[in-house]
């Protein structure tokens, strides 16, 4: 195990296994980027599925199979696979770099977003969020799940505090409001699920965090 | 070619027959465009491939195509292979892993999933739950160590698709159960992978 916030044991299963959800594996890839130790488990996980497919009861391919691969084989050789152009924010983890992102949106004093436009699922997806020294976010809850990793700065919630690295998993079950505790803006990666739900009068003034 | 690797093969064991045998087929692809070791790598991987997305829910013919993709792949990028870092059944799980989702979701989407990829560099200091992981004996004998709830969990959260409430309606237990399960085999694993004597304590 390792110090800090982590991924449960079962959602890095799930993205060791390739079956989490897409906005939900984007969060998870940039906090492994920075968390070598989870990475190495991850890969470690890797040699698990793979004696796992070695062990599976094989199912009879078509006779001509073969012939089919080493003809497509034969038909690109020499082709260069092309690698995903990188967007132009050089501070975030390099899976993050590998998708376009929107233009940033203002949500209130100090605070601003863009999307990550990663795969979709559903309602879920995946957005940047910087929040100024010393600013929190309206108080809410969630229509459905919310993974934050922390890419700069750090915040705390009325239970925890969270650094660079550290993973943070609330649910519909979770009323939070995190406040930013780095003496320089906190820029955090999010999949989000469903519509964000704020608690009070003073929330519902914050109406543009809701469009989040 | 990376400072680690001469290390790491120092203190690595030597790995089973079959696992070793497949990794040099892989090589000899990488080397001269070995038709021959493909087609012995296709004759092993090609029909667990295939099985393995049929676990996932796909029809017997798409998975045919998912096998021959993956194959194709295994081809076209066998030069990255580097049996220091993984072994072959490792590699192509890999291979498998990062095409799943584009392949059971339907839909046209153009963005890439995140990947994980084995040959990339590693951290500064590798952890040495990559090398133990590596090791095949070791982690047979990790394995061997879990119950047969605790691997039958695992090999359903590595092949189905939407794991979780799948696992609790075959096993028919609350999903609460079934994420308790799958986190105490994944803890007992990493115990086991990460104790020196292969879990004897």
């Amino acid at each position: 195990m390792t110090g800090g916030h982590n991924p449960s044991e079962e959602r890095l299963l799930a993205y060791a296994a390739g079956t989490l959800s897409p906005p939900e594996a984007v969060v998870v890839a940039a906090h492994l980027a920075i968390r070598p130790q989870n990475d190495a488990w991850v890969r470690a996980l890797q040699a698990v599925g793979g004696r796992l497919l070695d062990d599976l009861e094989p199912e009879p391919m078509p006779d001509d199979a073969l012939a089919r691969v080493l003809a497509r084989a034969e038909a690109d050789a020499g082709q260069v696979l092309a690698s995903t152009p990188l967007n132009d924010m050089v501070g975030l983890p390099e899976p993050l770099r590998r998708y376009a992102l929107g233009p940033w949106r203002w949500l209130g004093p100090g605070m601003r977003a863009r999307d990550v436009h990663a795969p979709r699922d559903g309602d879920c997806r995946v957005i940047l969020l910087e929040i100024g020294p010393g600013r929190e976010t309206p108080r809410h809850t969630h229509g459905g799940i919310e993974l934050t990793c922390v890419i700069h700065g750090a915040y705390a919630t009325e239970t925890a505090r969270f650094d660079v690295g550290d993973f943070e998993e609330a649910d519909t079950e979770v009323l939070h409001q995190p406040r930013v505790v780095s003496p320089d803006p906190c820029l955090c990666v999010v999949a989000l699920d469903g519509q964000i739900e704020l608690d009070g009068w003073l929330g519902r003034l914050m109406q543009p965090f809701i469009k989040l | 070619m990376h400072g680690q690797v001469s290390t790491y093969q120092r203190i690595r064991p030597p790995v089973t027959a079959v696992g070793g045998e497949h990794d040099r087929l892989i090589e000899a692809v990488a080397l001269r465009r070995d038709r021959e070791a493909f087609a012995r790598l296709f004759e092993h991987f090609a029909p667990r491939l295939k099985a393995y997305l049929m676990k996932a829910g796909a029809p017997a013919g798409a998975a045919e195509d998912f096998a021959q993709d993956a194959m194709l792949t295994v081809w076209r990028k066998a030069e990255l292979f580097d049996s220091s870092k993984a072994r072959a059944a490792t590699w192509i799980f890999t291979i498998a892993r990062n095409r799943r989702l584009d392949v059971l979701r339907q839909d046209a989407r153009r963005t890439p999933m995140p990947e994980i990829e084995l040959s990339q560099e590693e951290p500064e200091r590798p952890d040495q739950i990559v090398l133990m992981a590596e090791d095949a004996l070791r982690l047979k004998s990790a394995m061997a160590r879990l119950t047969a709830d605790q691997i039958e969990v695992l090999r359903l959260a590595f092949f189905q698709d939407n794991p979780h409430s799948e696992i609790a309606r075959r096993l028919d237990l609350p999903l609460g159960t079934v994420k308790s399960r799958i986190r105490k085999a994944m803890i007992k694993l990493r115990t086991l992978l990460d104790d020196e004597k292969g879990g004897e304590a």
